[in-house]
This record gives structure tokens, sequence and C-alpha cells, in this order.
């Protein structure tokens, strides 16, 4: 398990009294009755749980909680790479 | 033309939610208005304010409450009370002919001044994706169409304190000319911000605190008035030709005559007497009523110098001598002023006043201004004024003057 699929799910949980049976990697966004406004909402606050910056000009699709999960991890690895760069340099 | 029934009522006031509650408090001068307790409320010269005990987290969801600006649930709450009044309107309605016809003077100013508290105050760029969207006027409108399928006409009025009195008028226009069967009609405003509170304030507009008896600082016509007090909520009206209304087996509070509009184009918050008195008339061509038809009048009557003048020399325009012998009732001293609200809400007194055939008081009116010498129901409700036609009065800055002509159902 990654450490954002378990932030997601607790956003989820705690915005939207989603019981954490349901949140599952194979769950989509759809069955559990977030829509795109929702999904901006929880990009927004994972921003704020996870200390990333989430890029202005677009949103990927994303239909299961696992794939927002690897979206979210991937944007974090590379912004703690480029942390270190700068570091670095 | 068709004849217009009001069939529905639903309300959120700070007098409170139930009609007759809400009437019952106006009739005995029972006061919403109050010293603010609340954390800025240090930082205004008077805090003052009529706020409505309305609880969100009792009608909406999770979502709801964090998507839906205090405005726009105050309207959503208020429209779905209004539909459960009125023994199910939307009932075999083809969708597209029903529409939603809402004023508000300023949408969704708490949530904006939230945001503007994010980006100022704290200095973070974090302000809430949904700020747009619970800011916007239109959103109110917006809800009670999705919530209820109505496919035709949103409209959002915004006249400041005639915008719900334009919106009513405006939706009786498209049902009596038969452009519509069913309409829900009315205001919303949650003013009650830092920002918006301050605001106000700085155009020396509000009352001073009376230190006594904060419940009546405001008083209109009075000699000793010094302002508005504002005031939240929302009144919603359901609109449908009378016939209708009666085969369907609904309770109707009462018709909509007439609806007249002007504009005074004098000065953007000086109200004029030419341009109020061009109201009322136009109410009176609209409804084809003489001004001796007139049985009484719900005042704007907001206990600001200017306005409680210039509406007495308005009415007198209108109605020459006969002008004393009109009960007018200014409920502003009780509910406060609910800017884009308030033609609803007063609108909904005026109506429920002849159903119980009583002249509702103007409170707090010890001295009345020498330039306001016409009856104004002075502190006590008055019994058996089986009035049959009252206007109800709202101006606003900016100079659109709208005034509804309602007729009684016994």
């Amino acid at each position: 398990m990654t450490t954002s699929l378990e932030s997601i799910r607790t956003l989820l949980m705690r915005d939207h009294d989603i019981v954490p049976e349901r949140l599952t990697p194979e769950a989509t966004l759809d069955d559990l009755g977030i829509d795109s406004l929702g999904v901006m909402e929880l990009l927004w606050n994972l921003e704020d749980e996870l200390g990333i910056t989430l890029p202005t000009d677009k949103v990927p699709e994303l239909h299961s909680l696992g794939e927002v999960a690897v979206h979210i991890d991937a944007l974090i690895a590379e912004q703690r790479a480029d942390t270190i760069a700068t570091r670095v340099s | 033309m068709r004849q217009v029934a009001i069939s529905g009522i639903g309300l959120v006031s700070p007098l409170g939610d139930d009609i007759d509650e809400v009437f019952a408090a106006a009739r005995d001068g029972r006061s919403a208005i109050h010293r603010l307790d609340i954390p800025f409320s240090e930082r205004l010269v008077a805090p003052l304010a009529a706020t409505s005990r309305f609880d969100a987290t009792a009608h909406f969801d999770k979502m709801q409450q964090r998507m839906l600006d205090r405005f726009s649930l105050f309207a959503v709450h208020a429209a779905n009370n209004a539909l459960s009044d009125s023994n199910a309107a939307l009932a075999n309605l083809a969708p597209e002919r029903g529409g939603v016809f809402i004023g508000t003077g300023m949408g969704g100013t708490l949530s904006m001044d939230e945001g503007y508290r994010t980006l100022y105050a704290e200095a973070s760029d974090r302000i809430k994706p949904f700020t747009v969207l619970m800011g916007m006027h239109n959103a109110a409108a917006a809800w009670i169409g999705m919530a209820h399928a109505l496919r035709g006409p949103s409209m959002t009025y915004s006249t400041a304190c005639s915008s719900a009195a334009v919106a009513i008028g405006e939706a009786w226009r498209r049902v009596a000319h038969g452009e519509l069967d069913v309409a829900l009609a009315g205001g919303s405003e949650a003013p009650l911000s830092l920002g918006s509170l301050k605001a106000w304030e700085a155009l020396r507009t509000l009352a001073t605190i009376d230190e006594e008896e904060p419940s009546a600082s405001c008083r209109p016509f009075s000699k000793e008035r010094s302002g508005m007090v504002l005031g939240e909520g929302a009144a919603i009206l359901v609109l449908e030709p009378l016939e209708r209304a009666i085969a369907r087996g609904a309770r109707v509070h009462g018709e909509i005559l007439g609806y007249g509009l002007s504009n005074d184009v004098t000065h953007i918050t000086r109200p004029s007497v030419a341009g109020q008195a061009a109201a009322i008339r136009a109410a009176l061509e609209s409804a084809e009523l003489p001004p001796e038809a007139i049985d009484a009048i719900n005042a704007h009557g907001t206990g600001t110098e200017a306005n409680d003048a210039t509406e007495t020399a308005a009415v007198k325009d209108v109605f020459g001598e006969r002008a004393g012998d009109i009960p007018i009732s200014a409920t502003k001293a009780l509910h406060g002023h609910l800017l884009g609200a308030a033609g609803a809400l007063e609108c909904v007194l005026a109506l429920q006043a002849m159903r119980h055939a009583v002249a509702l008081p103007t409170m707090h009116l010890r001295e009345p201004d020498p330039a306001c010498d016409l009856d104004y129901v002075p502190n006590e409700a008055r019994v058996g004024v089986a009035a049959r036609v009252t206007l109800s009065n709202s101006f606003a800055f900016g100079g659109t003057n709208a005034v509804l002509a309602l007729g009684a159902v016994y």
C-alpha cells in the first residue's frame, strides 16, 4: 500500500462519509459518487495533506482510487527529486 | 392574462422558519434584532444584526454544506419548504413549464469574504476550490432548479434591496402571460460577514445600538431613527395560475394582482419621491386598480433618514388626501433588512396580515419624524383590518423601485 492511498481513503471517509470497506484500490470514483468537482476537492486536500503542489494545467483522467494514488505517488517522487536536485546544486 | 396564486411559502428568517411563528412574532412585535456576539463583532461600531437560527447540518449532506454558500442553503431549504407547503405543485408539470426566479443583493458574499481572508489576512494562496461556485449570485437559483428538475428559465435578479420583489414580479409576469405554469420565486441573502458589515457601516446607513434595548435599535419612521440593521434569510413562493392551484386543492395564500417598476435616475443612493411614486402607480396600473382599492401598505421602511421621509412623500403623492387613512407597516424593525430577500419576506408578511385581518405594527415608534405623518400602525397590531389589496414596497440603492400588488383570498 502506498502512502497516498491511505490519505485518499482518510479524506473520502471524512468528506463523503464512505465506509472504509468500499475504499479499495479498484473502487472507481464514479461508483463512489465522486464527480469531477469532488475529485478537484480531493486533490486540493491532498496538496495540503502531503505537502505537494499539483500542476495547474490539467487533471489527468483518473478512474479508480488506485490510479489516483499512483498519480499522486509519482508527483511526490518527482517533487522530492526536484527538492534534492535544488539542494545539490 | 391569467390570475396568479401564491400556493406555497417557504421561509428561513430571523423571526423563525415556520410561517405561523413568523407571523405571530411580527404581529406581537417580537424583534429578532440583537447584539452580535461573534469573533469580529468588537470591530463593529454597532454590532447588531437579525440572524437566523438555521442549522445547515439538519438539512444538507456534507458535500452540499461545503459546496453551497449560506445564501444558497437558505434558498434551497426555503424552496423545498415552499414546495412541501404547496401540496405537490410540481406533480404533472412539464419540466420546461417550471422556472426559478431568485433575488439576491450580495450573493455568496460570505464565501468571497472567507476567500479574501485566506489570501490577504492569512497571506495564503490556499483559496478553496469551490469559492467561485459558492460566490456566484446565480448559484441559489441553479441549485433549486437542479433539485426539482425545473427546465424553464433559471433567473437571478440583483437590484440591491428590491431584488426579491423584482424576482417575484418577473415570475408573476411569465405565469400570468401563460409562459410558465409554476414558478419558484423569492429572494435570499446571507450578508453578515465582517467585510460586508464594515462596508455598510462605512456608508453610514447602519443603526446605532440602543444600549438599553438592542432589539429596538431599528426604528422606521421615528424621529429617533438612526439607520437600518442587516438581517439574513430567504423567502420563496410557489406561483401558479389560480385555476390550477384550486383544481389541485392547494391552500392559496393570496394572489399577485400586479407589479410596478421604475428607475429613480437621480442618485445612486438617495431615493426619489417621483421614482417611488411612479413604481406605486405602475403597480396600480398593472393590477388595473384605482388608488382607492388599496387597503394597506407594507412599507420599504428601512429606518434610514432618507428612505422613510421619501417613502412617506411618495405615498402622499399617489394617494393624496387618502394617504393618512391607509395603514402602513414597516416590519424591518423586527426582522432587519434582508436586502435582496427583503421584498419576499415582506410580501409573505403582507399576505399573512390580510389572511388574519391584521395590520402589522411598526415597532419602536415612540415619536414620529414630523416628515413622516401617516398612519404607521405604531407599536401595536390592529385587528379587524379586513384588507383585500395590500401593496408591498421595495426600493433600492441604484434606483430600481419595485411594488407588488397583493390580493387576499378569503
